[in-house]
């Protein structure tokens, strides 16, 4: 029996979404929630706040959406192992706190060579961390190789009391 | 005594129990209870004077109540999101048509008044008939649209009016010059001197490109920002509107909805062509649904080069926002990306050699074909491969990772990039055996200009293949700029191979005469295959471009606090862009309906025609 070309349109439009749906069914299915707002206390120790650090890294952070820790070879953007080790000897006559600081309130002063510059401004919306979030990345950057020794009373130039 | 009747009188004695006590607590409720605001019971109040109090009281409540606009409100089961969503996308889908249309029925139009063939004339008016009740559509949609983003996101629609007021009245104004260039197209074919009409048409699409202009300023100014403070207060109007997408959404909108309108056309005509009756139809139609797939393949080849201006801009407003789209949450809808992609080159190109069938003496070129579809499957498969697998936890420690060890090499841009560049190619060389097929090149120079043809072909192939490869031995910086020549190269070759063939085959000898109409029923299936999939990856592609501000209306700047904060996941996404397509093509079945009734004979005797006994006929 023939069909009526007017079915067959039919079947091929709903067939055809219907694959297209299927497809989009095989990929993996990840719902991304907004970013939760955590309150973080003043009087946190310096290993709480690798603690908290690497979970705002994690999360409102967005910052292992570019970056990497432990890869090698040809990378898009830096890779964070060792980066409390090297942040100590960056910039000549800058100590580590202040020029991690610095690459996160002021990304593209410094570039690393071989890389593009255009990291978003961390304390700026989209991303926005606080002044407290930021003093706690900084403790999580510095223990990837290196030993924290920022406090939540570390003061650094561009913190706006948030 | 009967127990039965024992046991009836017991249930009897139970219910008649139970209706007594029911009755009770009905009268009881009916009497008076002090209001609820009342800390005190009153007691001796009469029933009214109570009820009053209590109107009074709402009343005095209601007139001290403050006026608190609300940010959201809500569509029930299916909520605001996904109410704006299939809206604005339909409005979108008819928007991108309605722009298209007469952009490629005005130069078929002005190509028919320079070479004298009526046919063309005949299909440009064809492809305009298409136009008025889309234009329509379009218009009811944007309606829709706007009452729905006042009623369900009224804060969101006050910040963006802060912003854009100043463009609104020129839109209107646009939007009624838009109607009248249509109509007086479309109602003034025939009636006035070619070149008239030509200015009609010309009228149309430059001011339906000015509002698209306008109205991608609203949409890009919500992903990329700009113009405005920290906290979103405008600073510069100009700078809002220009801002640092427009422009790349501008030219990508553009070409896409060529591509996206030339793809619906030549479904129309497939439609007409499986209902035709006669071999003149047939023909003529077959025809169409060729001019339309070359519209919308032609316009499909530089679209990828658009998409890459579009995600540079994106990178360079925002690397976060350029490496979510890329890398992140959204990156395996482009793996989906790659699947439409992929098939939409695979039946393009199944379209053109079905095509070759249409021609005597076809042969030649058709040995080849197996080496096309080779490199267009090997290229798919390259392009839809993703960067890391989903695997179990003990495939992941086998493999070290969640990249495979031979696969992972090919998700990769480098890869990527390279195949989507030979599929383009392979595509463009299809279409070049297609436009060679029946022809004898006739010039003195013919083997030396095939050889050049292929020494341009193969020596890009090579090039962009090489610039693949080295692009795993470089730094990022260096990778990421080796896109420019490779897609360069792609697009001077195309442009090379045509300028050659061009000289190449003037005067050719004619080695086979062109059927048309004599082509298998599946080629028409494969036209409609190939607009679903256009309006598939218009829908997909929307979703990206609005998706990836995340819990933003407008990125960095306004934040959404209402229930749809979230990004879905890809799978419901996909559901929601089935059923938008479903609901579109149902409308443009309407539009193909409608159009066609100008070729339907009259009802009954044709009494009720209004020209019916007119010395001229019928008209349109």
């Amino acid at each position: 029996m023939k069909m009526p070309v007017s079915l067959n349109v039919v079947l091929l439009v709903v067939g055809s979404s219907l694959f297209y749906t299927y497809v989009g069914q095989l990929v993996p299915q990840k719902q991304l929630l907004p970013p939760a707002e955590v309150a973080i206390a003043a009087d946190l120790t310096t290993d709480q706040m690798v603690k908290v650090g690497f979970e705002v890294v994690q999360q409102k952070g967005l910052c292992l959406t570019c970056h990497t820790i432990g890869k090698a070879g040809s990378l898009r953007f830096p890779d964070l192992a060792g980066i409390g080790d090297r942040a100590k000897t960056r910039k000549p006559g800058m100590d580590d706190i202040h020029y991690l600081a610095e690459s996160l309130y002021h990304p593209d002063a410094y570039i690393v060579p071989g890389f593009n510059g255009g990291m978003p401004t961390i304390n700026k919306p989209p991303i926005g961390l606080t002044d407290k979030e930021i003093l706690t990345v900084i403790a999580w950057l510095q223990s990837l190789g290196g030993t924290p020794s920022v406090t939540m009373a570390t003061k650094l130039p561009d913190q706006t009391g948030s | 005594m009967n127990p039965r009747l024992l046991i009836a009188a017991a249930v009897l004695v139970v219910l008649g129990l139970g209706a007594a006590v029911q009755t009770y607590l009905a009268l009881e409720n009916q009497a008076y209870h002090p209001p609820v605001r009342s800390t005190q019971v009153e007691t001796n109040v009469p029933r009214e004077q109570a009820l009053q109090d209590i109107r009074e009281a709402q009343v005095t409540k209601d007139k001290a109540k403050k006026y608190e606009p609300p940010a959201y409100r809500t569509v029930p089961v299916i909520g605001s999101r996904v109410a704006i969503w299939v809206v604005a996308q339909l409005h979108l889908m008819f928007a991108a048509f309605v722009l298209a249309v007469p952009m490629f029925a005005m130069i078929i139009e002005i190509i028919g008044y320079f070479n004298g063939d009526p046919r063309y004339n005949k299909l440009a008016y064809e492809f305009a008939k298409l136009l008025s009740t889309s234009f329509s559509f379009t218009a009811s949609f944007g309606g829709f649209l706007t009452f729905l983003l006042i009623i369900l996101y009224p804060a969101f629609t006050n910040y963006m009016m802060e912003i854009f007021s100043w463009t609104f009245l020129p839109y209107v104004l646009l939007f009624f010059a838009e109607a009248g260039f249509l109509y007086s197209y479309y109602y003034g074919w025939g009636k006035f001197h070619p070149l008239v009409h030509i200015f009609l048409g010309l009228g149309l699409n430059v001011i339906g490109t000015l509002i698209m202009f306008v109205a991608d300023s609203w949409a890009s100014f919500m992903m990329t920002p700009g113009g405005v403070s920290d906290a979103g207060a405008l600073i510069d109007p100009w700078a809002a509107f220009d801002n640092f997408t427009w422009m790349p959404i501008n030219i990508h909108r553009f070409i896409g909805n060529i591509a996206f309108g030339g793809s619906i056309a030549a479904a129309y005509a497939a439609w007409k062509f499986l209902g035709a009756k006669t071999d003149e139809e047939r023909a003529h139609y077959d025809w169409m649904g060729y001019m339309g797939n070359f519209v919308a393949v032609g316009a499909f080849l530089p679209l990828p080069f658009a998409g890459y201006y579009l995600a540079r801009e994106i990178y360079g407003y925002n690397q976060a926002l350029g490496i979510m789209m890329m890398g992140g949450a959204f990156s395996w809808l482009f793996i989906i990306q790659a699947v439409l992609i992929g098939n939409l080159f695979l039946a393009a190109n199944y379209y053109l050699w079905l095509g070759m069938g249409r021609v005597q003496g076809v042969q030649y070129y058709q040995r080849y074909v197996k080496y096309l579809l080779a490199a267009i499957g090997i290229c798919f498969a390259v392009w839809a491969t993703p960067r890391s697998i989903l695997a179990s936890v003990s495939e992941i420690k086998a493999m070290g990772g969640t990249l495979h060890p031979a696969l992972g090499v090919l998700g990769v841009m480098s890869a990527k990039n390279t195949a989507v560049n030979i599929l383009i190619l392979s595509t463009y060389i299809s279409f070049l055996f297609y436009r060679r097929t029946g022809k004898r090149p006739t010039v003195s120079w013919a083997g030396i200009g095939n050889v050049v043809q292929f020494l341009i072909f193969f020596g890009t192939t090579a090039f962009v293949i090489a610039l693949g490869v080295y692009g795993y031995f470089v730094d990022a910086a260096t990778r990421i700029g080796l896109s420019i020549p490779q897609v360069t190269s792609v697009l001077i070759c195309m442009v090379a191979m045509t300028i050659v063939d061009a000289f190449l085959l003037r005067g050719a000898e004619e080695t086979g005469e062109t059927h048309w109409g004599k082509l298998p029923n599946i080629s028409q299936y494969v036209l409609i295959f190939i607009a679903v999939t256009f309006t598939w990856l218009m829908g997909l592609m929307g979703y990206v471009r609005s998706g990836l501000r995340q819990h933003w209306h407008v990125y960095g700047v306004m934040r959404d606090q209402s229930l749809d904060a979230f990004t879905p996941t890809l799978g419901f996404a996909t559901q929601v862009i089935s059923v938008i397509v479903i609901i579109f093509f149902t409308f443009i079945a309407f539009v193909f309906w409608l159009s066609s009734l100008h070729d339907k004979p009259d009802w009954g005797d044709g009494r009720y025609n209004p020209h019916h006994g007119d010395d001229h006929g019928a008209g349109h």
